[in-house]
């Protein structure tokens, strides 16, 4: 091998160990007996995993967020594809505005959205609700809905529908019967996205979160900041667990189709 | 016999371009018509606003009498076929023949023999279970088909249904459409920009021109007697002269090509090709025009490049044609 393949190796190795190595101190390290963060463990034990099963603060924030994901998950679907379906195939003089202000969440820093969402629902009682959190995040996760549904409708042959529409089928059943099903894929990526945004968001949570309703990325946070709580250990280990399963599902799925 | 069309002074105009300008058409019930046109001359845009993908600026399409203008595709009982097929992708074959019974709520065991009767007209019988994906060129064109006849419609629109099918298989789909057309009886209108296949295929041809018909009428008719030069010109090879004011056609089957001495339009030889198992002579006149001959007799002395020959024709097979 040249050198400078050599190099090249070197470097791409390095960047994935650099990419992964939170993982190599996290998983050894909530499986510590030790009440604190402790790596390496000099004892070994489940009692972090146990903690969270058993700790109605931990359940709680867990089935918040699972909670809200999914219902952000479902919304943003709906509006990110309308939002695409628009942008793709609307003529109309301000499509370049609307397509701005629907990417807008992603470009505005959010603590900025935490801190004016902060302001407003404190005044509509929202904070603390589950329908707070819903309209917050989905705000921030229908713009990926948007990009993944786009790229998929603009290679979607649109005589497809034509055809759909002469055999009989009226709008309503060509998009449920011949659009929906194409752009299948795109609304699988879009909710992938939109579940792990809601799923892993701090910022706004922070501002939102509170003795009512705090989600499992919020009560992660405070448990380091207020006391040292190993648990975050735990959970961290088992949302890399769900989050490898997604993708690996996904991965799955796709490659079936294709 | 239903299925008749017609097409009433349509025009249709987009941002900078008119694609159709007044255009009316009467389709026969059962009638085999073919728009023919070159590229960009209004065809899709006359069959879309036939199956109601276009809203014509102005004018009206009437199925049978009644005015379906402001009717929206899936009601208006058109089967239409597609160049590429337009097959949908996440369903097998049976599916995609069953599409169009689903919508009418066929069900059950007439669901399954009317898909299969339409597989069976088209010969694909067997191959219910694959994808599109998995067919050649020619059989998901089958299958379009199948789908676009199996609901019964009166009029069955097609838009070059053959253009992205090579030369063999084209010809052999031609003669299934038009063993469907025989068997079916109902209206076909059929859009081409290949004249052979429009004059092989149609009992009418409409020939279109920027937005316009230049002339509509039996392959015959628009061969043997062309109302302008561009109609002469684009049915077939064609030897137009001028001749005092007006236009002459002598197609090249009818040109004759002599000895120098003989009566006729003097010109030199400047091609000599076998084609077809005949011949094809070019020769040129002194203004430069060049004329065609084709023969299948070979004359007893074959003309050579640079010979000087003369070019004649008898009365009966030239045409006037309007300038
Ligand atoms: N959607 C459209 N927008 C603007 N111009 C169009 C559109 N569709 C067709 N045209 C124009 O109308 C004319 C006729 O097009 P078309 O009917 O597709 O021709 P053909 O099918 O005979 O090739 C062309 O000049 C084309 O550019
Ligand atoms: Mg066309």
């Amino acid at each position: 091998m040249r050198p400078g393949r050599i190099a090249l190796w070197v470097l791409a190795a390095l960047t994935a160990v650099y990419l992964v190595l939170p993982v190599f101190i996290v998983i050894p390290t909530s499986f510590s007996a030790s009440s604190f963060l402790e790596f390496p463990p000099k004892e070994w034990s489940g009692r972090w995993y146990e903690n969270f099963f058993t700790d109605p603060v931990w359940l709680d924030s867990a089935l918040a967020s699972l909670r809200v994901a999914v219902l952000v998950t479902l919304l943003s679907l709906v509006l990110g594809t309308a939002a695409a379906l628009g942008m793709v195939r609307g003529r109309y003089r301000l499509r370049a505005l609307v397509s701005g202000l629907v990417m807008a969440p992603v470009l505005v820093p959010y603590v900025i959205v935490g801190l004016a969402v902060y302001a407003t629902f404190l005044e509509l009682g929202l904070t603390q609700t589950t329908l707070g959190f819903v309209l917050v995040h989905t705000a921030l996760a229908v713009p990926y809905v948007v990009i993944t549904v786009s790229s998929s409708l603009v290679s979607f042959d649109r005589r497809l529908e034509q055809a759909a529409m002469s055999l009989g089928a009226g709008p309503v059943s060509t998009f449920a019967r011949v659009t929906l099903p194409l752009i299948a894929p795109g609304l699988a990526g879009g909710a992938v996205f939109a579940f792990v945004t809601s799923f892993d968001e701090v910022v706004t949570g922070v501002f939102l979160s509170g003795p009512d309703l705090t989600t499992l990325p919020v009560q992660m946070w405070s448990g380091v900041r207020v006391q040292i709580d190993p648990t975050v250990a735990a959970v961290s280990t088992m949302l890399l667990l769900v989050t490898l399963a997604v993708f690996a599902t996904a991965g799955l799925l796709r490659r079936r189709k294709s | 016999m239903t299925g008749a069309v017609d097409v009433r002074a349509v025009t249709k105009r987009y941002p900078g371009s008119l694609a159709l300008d007044e255009v009316s058409l009467h389709v026969a019930a059962g009638e085999f018509m073919t728009l023919l046109g070159s590229s960009g001359s209004g065809k899709s845009t006359l069959l879309n606003v036939v199956a109601g993908f276009t809203e014509p600026t102005s004018g009206s399409v009437l199925v049978d009498d009644a005015d379906i203008t402001g009717v929206p595709p899936h009601r208006r009982e058109l089967g239409m076929v597609f160049q590429h097929y337009a097959l949908f992708p996440h369903m097998n074959v049976f599916e995609n023949v069953a599409f169009p019974l689903r919508r009418r709520k066929v069900r059950g065991a007439e669901l399954r023999r009317r898909v299969g009767d339409a597989l069976e007209v088209v010969e694909l019988g067997a191959l219910g279970e694959r994808r599109p994906a998995q067919l050649s060129g020619g059989q998901q064109q089958r299958v379009a088909l199948a789908r676009a006849i199996v609901f019964q419609p009166r009029v069955l629109l097609m838009d070059e249904p053959l253009g992205a099918l090579d030369k063999r298989l084209r010809e052999q789909l031609q003669l299934e459409i038009k063993r469907l057309h025989r068997e079916l009886g109902i209206t076909f209108v059929f859009v081409t920009h290949d004249q052979e296949e429009a004059l092989t295929m149609s009992d009418r041809v409409a020939l279109l021109r920027e937005g316009r018909i230049v002339q509509v009428g039996t392959p015959q008719e628009l061969y043997e007697t062309p109302a302008s030069r561009y109609v002469a010109e684009f049915l077939g090879e064609s030897n137009l002269l001028d001749e005092d004011g007006g236009l002459l056609l002598v197609r090249p089957q009818h040109l004759r090509i002599g000895p120098p001495d003989g009566p006729g339009l003097r010109a030199v030889v400047r091609e000599v090709i076998y084609v077809g198992g005949g011949l094809r002579i070019e020769v040129e006149r002194p203004g430069g025009q060049r004329l065609v001959a084709r023969t299948t007799v070979r004359p007893e002395e074959l003309p050579r490049p640079g010979d000087e020959v003369v070019a004649h024709w008898s009365e009966h097979d030239s045409v006037n044609v309007p300038a």
